[in-house]
């Protein structure tokens, strides 16, 4: 008994279609691929979406940024710029993602340290961006506030005279006996050291002229009173307190705009530590045995 | 089953169908809409009422989740956080075209991101190093009363005149106010120094509120949305903001 069908019959043609439409099917198939792997064309799209002036590989180059860039160099927008305009500049965008997209393939974030650090940057501006786009609550910002208050405190300020007295047999401690009982120093024949003799300073400036151990002891001043004598090496230094403002604490509505910095370069900062912890735990890094 | 069932039984499946089609009809008809707000000039968009009309109900909706937090869902200014005032025709960084202000939206004010607006901050006058970026002497406190009362002088306010007319010398020599605000105090916008010689103050107008900000400087911030919203989301809040301080124009 012959089971093979008979060359002209209908079920030959249609075993024969099959096998056409399906090795067709096939080929096709093969040739897209192909086409696929070995022009990169696999992320291409059949359209480019409103918001792009241009795909490049895939990447789209932004309408917005045309426009940024046509009002930026001709100070003009994407309605009014001529075509030469838009088609120089768009021209100049598309390189720079060409240029890009071959500096990645180059492996360039490996070997220019300039790409390099931009990117260490662009990363770590990233998550300080994250961090910002949510506004703490007002209660997150007072007890900020509270724990910090002395930050928000105003620069204290002082007028003061800082008087030298020479090493040539003064008694220093009979001179501020005289000042305290309300002798006028010009009555003592006081010379003024120079360092604070423009009137009313905030404390960081009368730190700066005074020095920090002369400042410590001007700080400690009510506003009339005289020091004790501070011998430095430049000879014995007496204080007189005109008038010393110490520190205010300003209110929460008053410092509440830097409270809200803070908090959120406090945020920025711990959620880059979070960050790094992250990556670090992810990553697989081996050190070599010497440094370890 | 009866006739009058498969009846009924068409008449849903054919309303069914019908309310489909209009859906995605809308959907079709929005989505095109939205394409053409994405394909113009964002400039010539509140000047299309088809398009700004669209723009500006999505607008409202990402303004009220995304800047609402912030600039109130009036958009009226709050001086403790030097928050701007959006409704009016004072703008810190140019002249509140939507393209602009889409891309403070997009890449924000002192935000981190490299391509938003941080080019310069107020320097703290007292303290022993007031700015960052460039050497500033600090001022005394009479100076900085000084340059209280010039600026004050602007809206005659002033209470010693002696005082501001040392502060405008101050202003244009040693303290630096000039680089950023101009020698006339009429701000720059590229660079967000505000104008100094209205009275439409960032962080408050009275003496007090002057000399702080001199003393202690100040450094607002707007984040940059640039990866938490979409292009679409970006222009029309930007439609929508821009349209705050041209309603209140077309108001008064």
């Amino acid at each position: 008994m012959n089971d093979v069908p008979p060359f002209d019959s209908d079920t030959f043609r249609a075993d024969r279609r099959s096998l056409v439409l399906c090795g067709t099917g096939a080929l096709l198939g093969l040739i897209i691929a192909g086409f696929g792997l070995f022009t990169a064309q696999g992320t291409r799209t059949a359209h480019i979406p409103a918001e792009d002036a241009a795909l490049v590989n895939g990447v789209p180059v932004l309408l917005a940024d045309l426009n940024t860039q046509l009002q930026s160099t001709y100070n003009t927008g994407l309605a009014t710029a001529s075509r030469a305009q838009k088609e120089a500049l768009l021209n100049g965008l598309i390189r720079e993602e060409l240029y890009v997209q071959r500096g990645v393939e180059l492996g360039l974030p490996n070997d220019d340290i300039d790409v390099r650090a931009a990117l260490v940057n662009a990363t770590e501006g990233q998550v300080a961006q994250d961090a910002l786009t949510s506004r703490p609550a007002d209660d997150e910002l007072r007890a900020w506030y509270n724990r910090h208050i002395e930050k928000y405190a105003d620069q204290g300020r002082m007028t003061l005279n800082d008087y030298v007295i020479p090493a040539d047999g003064s008694d220093p401690a009979r001179i501020v006996s005289r000042l305290r009982q309300g002798a006028a120093p010009a009555s003592l024949s006081l010379k003024s050291s120079g360092r604070v003799d423009d009137g009313e300073e905030f404390y960081f400036a009368a730190r700066i002229h005074l020095g920090d151990r002369l400042f410590a002891v001007a700080r400690a001043l009510r506003s009339g009173q005289v020091s004790d004598p501070v011998a430095m090496p430049d000879g014995v230094h007496i204080l007189v307190m005109l008038k010393n403002i110490p520190p205010i604490p300003a209110t929460f509505e008053q410092a509440k705009d830097a409270v809200l910095r803070d908090v959120l370069d406090d945020k920025v900062k711990r959620l880059q530590a979070g960050n790094e912890r992250f990556l670090r735990k992810r990553a697989d890094i081996r050190i070599a045995a010497a440094l370890r | 089953m009866s006739r009058t069932a498969v009846h009924y039984t068409t008449a849903a499946a054919g309303a069914a169908i019908l309310l489909l089609l209009v859906v995605i009809s809308i959907g079709v008809h929005r989505h095109a809409l939205q394409a053409a707000i994405l394909r113009a000039d964002p400039d010539t968009i509140l000047a299309d009422p088809r398009l700004a009309a669209f723009a500006l109900d999505r607008g409202r909706n990402v303004y009220r989740r995304h800047c609402a937090s912030c600039h109130g869902n009036a958009g009226k200014a709050d001086q403790g956080f030097g928050v701007p005032n959006l409704t009016d025709d004072d703008h810190l960084y140019g002249s509140g075209q939507v393209s602009e202000i889409e891309e403070i939206a997009r890449f924000g004010i002192r935000s981190g991101n490299k391509r938003g607006r941080n080019l310069a901050s107020m320097p703290a006058y007292a303290s022993a190093h007031p700015y960052a970026l460039e050497p500033l002497p600090p001022q005394s406190p009479q100076q900085i009363e000084d340059l209280t009362q010039r600026l004050l002088a602007f809206t005659g306010r002033q209470t010693d005149q002696a005082a501001a007319d040392r502060g405008e010398k101050l202003f244009r020599t040693t303290a630096g106010c000039w680089d950023c605000h101009e020698f006339n105090a009429s701000g720059d916008p590229s660079t967000g120094a505000p104008t100094l010689t209205d009275d439409i103050w960032l962080y408050g107008g009275s003496h007090d509120d002057i000399y702080r900000s001199i003393a202690r400087g100040r450094a607002g911030v707007s984040p940059s949305f640039e990866r938490k919203l979409s292009v679409a989301d970006l222009r029309d809040v930007a439609v929508y903001v821009a349209n705050l301080s041209r309603r209140s124009k077309t108001h008064d």
